[in-house]
């Protein structure tokens, strides 16, 4: 409890105001902050920072599932490298993730300047592409399965019946082909998100910049390129990065479809992880096979950090 | 949360406890009245393909809590999502005092597991004794760390309409005929198809024996020493590459639901799996005249015989006893309660040979299913063999399994990825890093 003294009436003592430690505490901006943050920070420390750093002390012991284990430095990452299936994992991931972001992006920013139109029934339409978003990941999966199977794939029965092909493809048979399906699927997931931000984006240009270009002479094309680009950008990267960390660490759609099959030509970093980690038990490197995924995580997630604060002190 | 709480003892008291002992043990489940009361019991199951046999466990939690005192929760979950709940368990220490397992669990987990030797051993002597591959399930270091519960057979599912067509009155008996009828099959355009995907359960049953009967194996029987580059795996391997231009498209992609699907709509004239597709089609018969004809023109066969003999791979469900468990006294009468004789063997002859207790004495029970069509799962059941074999199911076997090792080995050589020299020097040199990795712990 703090005292203070109170200007009076002339002729009379200085009255002593009496301040809470709340009253203090709102009087020191410096003090209020930390205060106002500290929840946050607190959750952060025990949902995030905790986990991370008992995965990094997973990675770097032998622990299993029924073994605390011991401290083996990088030994799981040493043995990691040496297999070819984590070799095979890793480059499937990275193909997995440019091609499925490259798909969100072009469909997602094509479907946003359709939806961006007017046309009947646009918010109907609008609201149905969220669809594949909005429905969860293994009832989509499930029906995806059907569609890709070998014996009633409903694909194969439109691509042979209409003349297109004389047999269906062998979409989670053949080893190429299967990560193209897998990551067929995931950009499927991905585009709607892709689409409502870009369009969310389009929707905050005000239309007096494209009216000043029209009566300048620009085109389409021309507008396209130098007004509706260049302000879109911004959502647009910021959209992008998030497709990438989500594609990058993507496991349920890998696991519905294939559990990495046929012949490990479609594990992802994630689904490896689970299957050495949890499936086999052998924590230590489950947790090396994820946290592989850190540096490029890491890279993305700074970049888009400084982006954010460029754009907010500017 | 679970807890024991300490009675005051009494002479009551200590005659009930005493009577189980006094009384032939395992006929009834006779509880020690008062001992278990407010305790709590949480069971982790997953769901049995015969639904009677989950309602019978959920009945028995029901009576035994009704009898004992004590609060018995089952909480189930589907396949994976039960292996990931008791590793969780496993790892806390905490959520659950026992639950349904597989046949790796009992090596993985066995520093976490109670030792239920004596329960053990007393089932074995009122069912005729422990099969072999029971004990080599459940016991670590001569200790019974977990209790069977049962094996589900793997058979040969197959289409005797088709095979007639073909020229084939029964199911091959070696490897050679198989090949042979494979071919004729195909040319019919009524082709068998093996699972070659990462299919959790058919990968395993469908492609292990292929591996022994020509007498191949993973590990020596110290379950350390990699022994799978033999002359025996290549030649199984070259049997699969041969036989696999005969099999319907896409069986590398197969996922356990696969092989049912393709079987059931008549595109596949044979494939391995439990007896589910009958068992499903047989209820669906009296409504589907489809089901009808199938039930009627399939039958369920034992795997062929290799130059090295008949063997087969089952899925194998355990209970596991968690060492964590404050209820110690809660899981034994449970256990007790669970392998009496007023319930395994009701409980095992209403399965119809989904599951059967790994129990000896059972092949002299009335607990056989009386349809004809699953007369076969009597013999099937004593052919079980556990991978990681010639060693026992050590944690390195189960990561081989859980990575598809074996699997990919013979997919690789059937699709020309490699050959199948090749493949099996892959398939060695992941076997030695699983080794490597596993002689750490």
């Amino acid at each position: 409890m703090a005292h203070t003294a109170a200007p009076s009436a002339p002729g009379h003592p200085p009255r002593v105001v009496r301040r809470s430690l709340a009253t203090d505490l709102i009087d020191h901006e410096q003090a209020l902050g930390y205060l106002l943050v500290a929840p946050v920070v607190i959750l952060l420390l025990a949902l995030v920072a905790y986990p991370f750093a008992v995965a990094i002390g997973y990675a770097l012991s032998d622990r299993t599932l029924a073994d605390p284990g011991v401290f083996v430095g990088l030994e799981n990452f040493e043995l990691l490298w040496e297999n070819q299936i984590y070799r095979q994992t890793l480059r499937n991931t990275f193909i997995f993730t440019a091609g499925s972001v490259a798909l969100r992006l072009l469909l997602g920013v094509g479907l946003a300047l359709l939806l961006n139109e007017s046309f009947r029934f646009r918010r109907l339409v609008r609201a149905a592409i969220l669809l594949p978003w909005i429905v969860p990941t293994v009832l989509g999966t499930m029906a995806w399965l059907w569609m890709f199977n070998p014996n009633f794939s409903v694909l194969n029965y439109i691509l042979v019946h209409s003349g297109l092909m004389e047999q269906g493809l062998n979409w989670l048979t053949d080893p190429n082909l299967a990560l193209f399906s897998v990551l067929l699927v995931n950009a499927w997931r991905g585009v709607p998100f892709m689409a409502i931000t870009v369009l969310a984006g389009l929707q905050a240009i005000p239309q007096d910049l494209y009216d000043a270009s029209s009566i300048d002479g620009a085109g389409k094309l021309q507008r396209f390129r130098y007004v509706t680009l260049p302000l879109v950008m911004p959502v647009l990267l910021t959209a992008l990065v998030l497709s990438i960390i989500w594609t990058f660490s993507d496991f349920g759609i890998v696991y519905g479809l294939t559990k990495g099959g046929p012949m490990n030509a479609t594990h992802v970093l994630a689904t490896l992880s689970y299957q050495t980690g949890l499936a086999s038990g052998n924590i230590g490197e489950g947790a090396a096979v994820a946290l592989t995924m850190l540096p490029v995580l890491l890279v993305l997630i700074i970049w888009q950090l400084r982006r954010i604060r460029r754009s907010t002190v500017a | 949360m679970t807890q024991d709480r300490q009675p005051r003892l009494t002479r009551r008291r200590v005659l009930a406890a005493a009577a189980p002992a006094l009384v032939a043990p395992l006929a009834t489940p006779a509880i020690a009245q008062g001992a278990l009361k407010g305790t709590r019991l949480t069971i982790l199951a997953g769901q049995w393909y015969v639904p009677e046999t989950n309602t019978m466990l959920d009945q028995l939690a029901a009576d035994l809590g009704r009898d004992s005192g004590m609060d018995i929760k089952i909480e189930r979950f589907a396949g994976d999502e039960l292996m990931t709940k008791t590793a969780a368990v496993i790892g806390t220490g905490r959520g659950a005092d026992m639950a349904v397992g597989v046949e790796f669990d009992t090596y993985v987990y066995a520093a976490k597991l109670n030792d239920v030797t004596d329960l053990a051993d007393e089932i074995g002597r009122t069912y005729g004794g422990w099969m072999d591959v029971a004990k080599a399930t459940s016991m670590v270091g001569g200790r019974w760390k977990s209790l069977p519960i049962g094996q589900a057979p793997a058979a040969w599912n197959w289409r005797t309409d088709m095979f007639r067509a073909a020229g084939y009155e029964k199911f091959p008996d070696t490897f050679a005929d198989l090949l042979t009828a494979a071919k004729a099959l195909h040319a019919k355009g009524t082709p068998i198809g093996m699972t070659l995907g990462h299919a959790s359960g058919d990968g395993r049953s469908t492609n292990y024996p292929v591996l022994w009967a020509f007498g191949g194996k993973e590990f020596e029987a110290d379950g350390k020493t990699v022994a799978i580059n033999s002359p025996a795996t290549l030649a199984a391997v070259e049997w699969y590459k041969e036989i696999y231009q005969y099999f319907i498209p896409g069986t590398t992609a197969w996922l356990d639901p696969d092989n049912n699907q393709a079987f059931l709509a008549g595109k596949c004239s044979a494939t391995v799996n439990v007896n589910t597709i009958y068992l499903a089609s047989r209820t669906a018969a009296a409504t589907d005249p489809s089901r009808k004809m199938l039930v009627e023109n399939m039958d369920h066969a034992l795997w062929p015989s290799g130059p090295a003999g008949r063997f087969a791979n089952y899925n194998i469900n355990v209970w596991l006893p968690f060492a964590s468990s404050p209820n110690k006294a809660g899981q034994r009468e449970f256990l007790k309660a669970w392998f009496s004789r007023g319930f395994l063997p009701k409980w095992t002859k209403t399965g119809q040979s989904y599951f059967i207790p790994q129990l000896a004495g059972f092949d002299r029970e009335d607990v056989w299913p009386d349809d004809p069509k699953l007369k076969i799962f009597r013999e099937l059941n004593k052919l079980n063999r556990l991978a990681g074999y010639a060693g026992p199911p050590t944690p390195a076997a189960a990561e081989a399994v859980n990575k598809y090792v074996l699997v990919d080995m013979f997919a690789k050589a059937c699709t020309g990825q490699l050959s199948p020299r090749d493949s099996v020097a892959w398939a060695e040199k992941e076997y030695q890093q699983i080794a490597r990795r596993r002689s750490r712990t």
